[in-house]
């Protein structure tokens, strides 16, 4: 019970910190967590409509306000923008990179100018939700370029974090991309992308960032809003390990490595232990298909794909025409 | 006798009660596929794309581009592709089992007539796996792509049900009602000599492909000798066994 109240205590201190998260709107955040600390004897109720902000929902082991999910979230990933990288590899020993080459792979982006006529739309536009700082969207702007000779294809990359937008952008200045309007940053919410119009995009990525949304039913039902009939959700998180022994030695590296790495690399425990433990609390293979399903996506074969024996899966839906 | 009509009752009692699982049991038991019309092994989807792909296929064989291409006919985006999980071989099962599936339809044996009789068993399966082959005559030329995305470690076990699925479809419809080993034996030596007449094809140049078929004829009748040569090496393993026994038996040995 101590452990735990000093686990909320502190990413309050950092919400403090931040001046951004700090000035949106402190009463109501005052209110909402008296209303956590009500909620915090009920377990999870199903509701009905998600959206009013009223409910609670999980912020890693703990449970929050609905209302205060996103600035928690916010707080955890502007503390790591920086070192995003580096903690990256550190914690999944280089895999992660692997798992991002293969995921842009079989997507393959960008359209091939040998085999389309030239009155035909050229270019796919592609939507890289929660892709702060440009990993998956550069590895699709090289793919289109080096593979399918495609220099027209369109990346939006959209994030809530305006930090994390800003390692991008910086980032983007060592590709070619950085000048051309092939690659554009946006900051909005999952949940309510008004400044994509209905119908308009091919492909909608999002790689380790479904996880942190506070609605993702919500979410999900925008995608399927901005896709064009036949377009494509992909979704790259992490997932449940398959094999008992290895879960075993999964569970022991994240629980105990991972926040130690935080705390000697970045400086910064809770975040990495809020990142386990919303790994830990991500819905299984199965629940996020039926999810994808229930939002009225079409699901590929089995509906999903294991990577490293589970660590991660990459899941698809496409948009019924 | 009281206790004798008692237990004819019993028995009486007993049977009625098992004999009318045992009747469900049988009726469980009669289901035959072929009564029941099977699912379409492809969402409507999937086949949209895959059956207009195909059509591509004899210009950019079974490539990506095709399956491109061939959504773009059906009315979806090149992105749509993704719904085919396995990518390109999702194309090469696709024309796999559409022709397996069509052979019951392309081939016909009229029952009783004068070539029903006059075609055995064999003469059967060989016509069948003929028909299977020409299928691939638009694709001829591709078929070695084909081929090279099914060696692939990971497609090489699905290939291989396929196949099997192919020599158990052509038995089936030659016919054939074998309950014994010979079931197996049959399916593995109809599906060895599918795939090398299969290999044999691509590189085939002759006319309307009679040396493929002089192939085929030679690894059917090398299959017939060669089963006919174990047949006749068993007989005489079996009577030799049996002789060797009755000899010790003469001897007064107990076996």
């Amino acid at each position: 019970m101590n452990a735990q109240s000093t686990r909320v205590l502190a990413p309050r201190q950092l919400l403090a910190a931040g001046k951004r998260s700090a000035g949106r709107a402190p009463q109501r955040c005052f209110s909402c967590s008296t209303r956590c600390r009500q909620g915090q004897q009920q377990t999870e109720i199903p509701r009905k409509d998600p959206r009013d902000g009223a409910g609670t929902t999980h912020f890693g082991f703990e449970t929050v306000a609905e209302a205060l999910k996103e600035q928690k979230v916010g707080a955890v990933f502007s503390s790591v923008a920086s070192s995003y990288d580096t903690m990256n590899d550190l914690m999944s020993l280089g895999i992660h990179r692997l798992w991002k080459d293969h995921f842009v792979r079989n997507l393959n982006p960008g359209r091939n100018p040998l085999t389309s006529s030239s009155s035909e739309q050229k270019g796919w536009n592609i939507l890289d939700i929660a892709g702060g700082t440009g990993d998956i969207a550069f590895r699709m702007l090289d793919h289109a370029s080096t593979i399918n000779n495609d220099a027209h294809t369109k990346v939006t990359v959209a994030d809530i974090n305006p930090d994390m937008l800003a390692e991008g952008r910086k980032r983007a200045l060592e590709t070619p991309y950085a000048p051309s309007p092939r690659l554009s940053f946006v900051e909005a919410n999952a949940e309510k992308l008004d400044m994509i119009p209905d119908s308009s995009i091919d492909l909608y990525t999002v790689a380790f960032g479904i996880r942190n949304f506070t609605h993702k039913d919500v979410a999900l039902r925008e995608a399927y809003r901005v896709l064009k009939p036949g377009g494509v959700f992909a979704c790259l998180e992490f997932s449940k390990v398959n094999n008992t022994l290895f879960e075993a030695v999964y569970k022991r590296w994240s629980f105990s490595a991972i926040p130690l790495i935080g705390q000697v690399v970045a400086g910064d425990r809770d975040s990495y232990q809020y990142l386990v433990e919303s790994i830990e609390r991500f819905p299984s293979q199965t629940g996020f298909r039926d999810m994808i399903k229930e939002a009225g996506f079409l699901v590929p074969g089995k509906g999903w794909e294991d990577l490293t024996g589970g660590i991660a899966a990459i899941h698809k839906g496409v948009k019924p025409t | 006798m009281p206790p004798v009509r008692l237990s004819n009752q019993l028995l009486g009692t007993l049977r009625a009660t098992s004999l009318r699982p045992a009747a469900a049991w049988r009726q469980r038991c009669n289901y035959h596929s072929h009564e029941h019309t099977q699912p379409p092994p492809f969402l409507p989807a999937e086949s949209a794309i895959l059956s207009a792909a195909i059509a591509h296929v004899p210009h950019y064989g079974f490539t990506v581009d095709a399956l491109k291409l061939g959504a773009r006919d059906a009315g979806y985006l090149d992105v749509s592709t993704n719904i085919l999980p396995r990518g390109v071989f999702d194309l090469v099962n696709y024309h796999l089992v559409t022709q397996r599936l069509a052979l019951k339809d392309t081939v016909q044996f009229p029952s009783g007539g004068e070539q029903g009789k006059r075609l055995g068993l064999g003469g059967k399966v060989r016509t069948l796996a003929l028909a299977r082959l020409r299928a691939n005559e638009p694709v001829i030329h591709r078929l070695q792509e084909a081929l090279a995305i099914m060696a692939q470690p990971s497609y090489v076990s699905p290939s291989l049900a396929e196949l099997a699925r192919l020599a158990d479809e052509i038995w089936y419809l030659a016919g054939d009602k074998s309950v014994d080993s010979s079931w197996y034996t049959k399916r593995a030596a109809l599906s060895a000599i599918y795939s090398a007449t299969e290999v044999f094809m691509t590189q085939d140049t002759s006319k309307d492909f009679a040396d493929t078929e002089q192939f085929l004829d030679a690894r059917l009748e090398d299959n017939m000798k060669v089963g006919g040569f174990l047949g006749a090496l068993s007989e005489w393993a079996d009577y030799t066994a049996h002789s060797a026994v009755n000899v010790l038996r003469s001897k007064g040995l107990r076996v």
